[in-house]
């Protein structure tokens, strides 16, 4: 079901202006260009999803983040442990393969990457639809990436069989990384669409 | 002429990181860390930095409690607000506190050392 309401299109564009000044962060934070695509917003069927996801074996760092307010979010970000390391090497501008494992800066930088996309989503939501959101402290986790999603999707799936996602893929273009984003409506559906329509 | 001393705090270990790397590497000397506003307010009054750097959303206590406990104890404390784009209001609120200069996350190493020039003024 793709972009069939005012909603999905409202949600898109949301993710849209978030992307571009996710884009222009995120290269200052790692010092080169981060090209970020919106890949798919949807309607989806929460079992489908899962278990789609749920087959995906790469180890992932991701941080979860909610966005609290009157029409909430929760917002996920991940990448392979891999390249995790390599855009750990790229914030503190130090050789590539300088990190070599899944360390405290590792951890915080995958924390770091969440906290300002998140910022720059809630900047989205205040400046543009005055629609006030403040992000909690990012929960890092290291897991199968089919486990990090069906986390992520755990309490919204309990009320609805039916999710809005918008999934974004971000790409830094000299070390062709790519990332994943994903945000999810968590609150009433009619009270997101009045305020976002 | 004596390095300048500077307190960083933040629960971020690698934002500690790239702000001790760009002080040291302009001739500041980092002389101790904090994670949380607890500590700030802590390590200031044990060792009195000339500069501290203080994130604004911290656990425990926040950046902007800890800036409030700081000038408290030392009215000329200089503080550099370290803060993501979302946090205008807060930011504002520490200027009006009595913070010296801020730095926006992600930051250029420019800016860190503009704000730090202008802390040790």
């Amino acid at each position: 079901m793709e972009e069939n309401s005012k909603l999905l299109r409202a949600i898109r564009l949301v993710a849209q202006l978030s992307v571009d000044a996710s884009s222009r962060l995120l290269s200052k934070m790692i010092k080169a260009g981060a090209r970020i695509s919106i890949d798919r917003t949807y309607m989806a069927d929460v079992s489908e999803v899962t278990a789609k996801i749920a087959s995906e074996v790469d180890d992932v760092a991701g941080a979860y983040i909610d966005l609290v307010g009157e029409v909430p979010f929760k917002f996920l970000f991940f990448v392979k442990v891999e390249d995790s390391l390599l855009l750990t090497d790229m914030i503190l501008q130090r050789t590539p393969g300088s990190t070599k494992e899944f360390n405290l800066y590792a951890q915080s930088a995958v924390q770091e990457i969440g906290n300002i996309i998140s910022s720059a989503i809630s900047n989205i939501f205040s400046k543009d639809f005055n629609i006030a959101l403040k992000p909690t402290p990012p929960t890092v986790i290291r897991d199968y990436a089919g486990v990090v999603f069906s986390e992520y999707l755990l309490d919204v799936a309990a009320n609805d069989n039916e999710v809005f996602i918008v999934e974004t893929v971000f790409n830094v273009i000299e070390k062709n990384i790519d990332c994943y984003m994903f945000l999810l409506p968590s609150g009433d559906k009619k009270v997101l669409e009045k305020q976002l329509t | 002429m004596a390095k300048k001393t500077i307190l960083v705090v933040d629960d971020a270990p690698i934002v500690r990181l790239m702000i001790k790397d760009i002080a040291e590497y302009n001739g500041y000397q980092v002389i101790a860390e904090g994670a949380n506003g607890n500590e700030a307010v802590e390590k200031y009054k044990e060792l009195k930095p000339d500069i501290v750097t203080l994130d604004i959303i911290m656990p425990q206590k926040d950046g902007i409690e800890a800036l409030q406990d700081i000038l408290a104890h030392d009215p000329e404390a200089r503080v550099v607000m370290v803060t993501a784009i979302d946090q205008r209001d807060s930011l504002m609120k520490a200027i009006r506190l009595g913070a010296t200069d801020y730095i926006v996350k992600p930051f250029e190493n420019e800016r860190v050392v503009s704000a730090l020039s202008n802390a040790a003024k």
